[in-house]
């Protein structure tokens, strides 16, 4: 990829729009080219600039009453305001129909960052971090979580072994509160990829895992993103992505568990 | 759906988002009077055309209200006003105020406050609202690859301002 080249997509690359095939190769050129990756720090600069929450201008306090006061005159009869919609303000977008504690999640972590923006350059962290959460989002959808159903793990293992080129680890973790309930075949770009679905009360966590290859490396990483939590690590040759709506304790709670399993090997 | 409901359900889904919908008219229109205006403005255009949009697309939808009643105005202020009248309406970006050694924060706001508009508009959509470039486009009414250079552009415009405020020790 030449300069000019990267130069087209540097601003896509930056705002999570490619695949992860050009992602790579963007990150690839960044990694070597002094020239470029100043390019992808100033807009780094520029974005942290303008996320200041102070940038922003506040709504005007009365604004809200005003303009529903002009609203009601619209709706013949006037009705009488007897109640006010409380100023609660999140993004909605934020909030496909999940369970409700997603809705609280949204609202705990809103005004927070994207945990790891500030590390450069990360543009390929952060088009794994979309993509996986996206993944999880559309399991979510009805009919979309599992393609093997099973709570054995010497059921949901094989499933996959016909279906992949690696070995995903399965470990029932439901004595520790982490029922597995099957595993799905799922995509990274156009990797094909394991996704196996743990429920923690009424949390579901699609724990993604895809063999390293010697280009990425991941750091153990925990963010989170649209209100999900993320944990990623590495283990015995394979990456390991955890997403889910359950909280973040419980989150740490259960990637310590499946570590602890991962370290002694086997399916017991 | 008779009236009622539908302002109750307009309201619901609606006015949680007025916060965006400032943002955006105030950094279009320069000053919170006309920013104001303009958001009352949408608000009852959109509740006129309002059939129940969701989520995602009830963002978006409601920012390409806002920005449209705001490109409507700022045309007509251009046709309509003397240069006189336009000297006198309140801008951040007014020559005194760039003078001033300022604080960070209106460093930033009087920087992308001398952006030009397009330029302006897709940065305060892409970095303070998050949108992708789809909404984006479905907003400003532009290809996306137009989203892609004028995001470009504009980031590249915006880092040699601030730099400049800080060469002359603006900031």
């Amino acid at each position: 990829m030449t300069c000019d080249e990267l130069y087209q997509q540097l601003d896509p690359f930056f705002d999570n729009e490619l695949g992860l095939a050009e992602a790579q190769k963007v990150q690839q050129h960044l990694e070597q080219c002094a020239a470029c990756e100043e390019a992808y720090a100033s807009r780094l600069a520029v974005r942290q600039a303008l996320q200041k929450p102070e940038v922003r201008f506040a709504t005007p306090d009365d604004l809200r009453d005003q303009i529903q006061v002009e609203l009601s005159k619209k709706v013949s009869p006037p009705r009488r305001r007897a109640w006010r919609v409380p100023a609660f303000e999140f993004p909605n977008w934020l909030l496909p129909s999940l369970a409700g504690a997603a809705a609280v999640l949204a609202v705990w972590f809103g005004s927070k960052l994207f945990l790891n923006e500030t590390r450069s350059p990360n543009g390929l962290l952060a088009t794994v971090t979309a993509q996986l959460v996206s993944d999880h989002m559309r399991s979510l959808l009805p009919d979309h979580l599992i393609d093997v159903v099973s709570t054995d793990q010497h059921t949901v293992k094989p499933w996959f072994a016909g279906k992949l080129s690696f070995s995903p680890p399965v470990y029932d973790l439901s004595d520790q509160g982490f029922k597995l309930i099957g595993g799905r075949l799922d995509y990274l770009g156009n990797q094909e990829i394991a996704a196996i679905v743990f429920q923690h009360h009424q949390h579901y966590i699609n724990l993604f895992a895809w063999p390293k290859t010697e280009s990425t490396h991941f750091p153990d990483t925990t963010l989170q993103k649209e209100g999900f939590n993320v944990y990623g690590w590495e283990a015995n040759g394979l990456i390991m992505w955890a997403v889910t709506d359950a909280a973040p304790d419980a989150l740490k709670t259960f990637v310590d568990l499946q570590k602890q399993k991962q370290q002694q090997g086997g399916t017991e | 759906m008779n009236e009622e409901e539908k302002l109750t359900r307009f309201e619901t889904e609606m006015l949680p988002l007025m916060s965006d919908a400032f943002n955006l008219a105030r950094w279009l229109m320069q000053n919170e009077q006309d920013a104001r205006d303009m958001v009352q403005e949408a608000y009852l255009r959109a509740f006129r055309f309002f059939s129940g949009v969701r989520g995602e697309t009830g963002r978006a939808w409601l920012l390409r209200i806002v920005r449209n009643v705001c490109y409507d105005h700022l045309k007509k202020r251009k046709v309509h006003s003397s240069d006189e009248e336009l000297e006198n309406i309140p801008d951040d970006s007014s020559p005194e105020n760039q003078l001033q050694v300022k604080s960070e924060v209106e460093a930033v706001r009087s920087a992308l406050a001398s952006l030009p508009e397009d330029f302006r508009t897709v940065l305060v959509l892409r970095e303070m609202e998050e949108l992708s470039y789809r909404e984006i486009s479905e907003i400003t009414q532009v290809p996306i690859g137009t989203v892609m250079s004028r995001l470009a552009r504009g980031r590249q415009q915006l880092a040699e301002v601030l730099k400049q405020m800080r060469e002359k020790d603006l900031v």
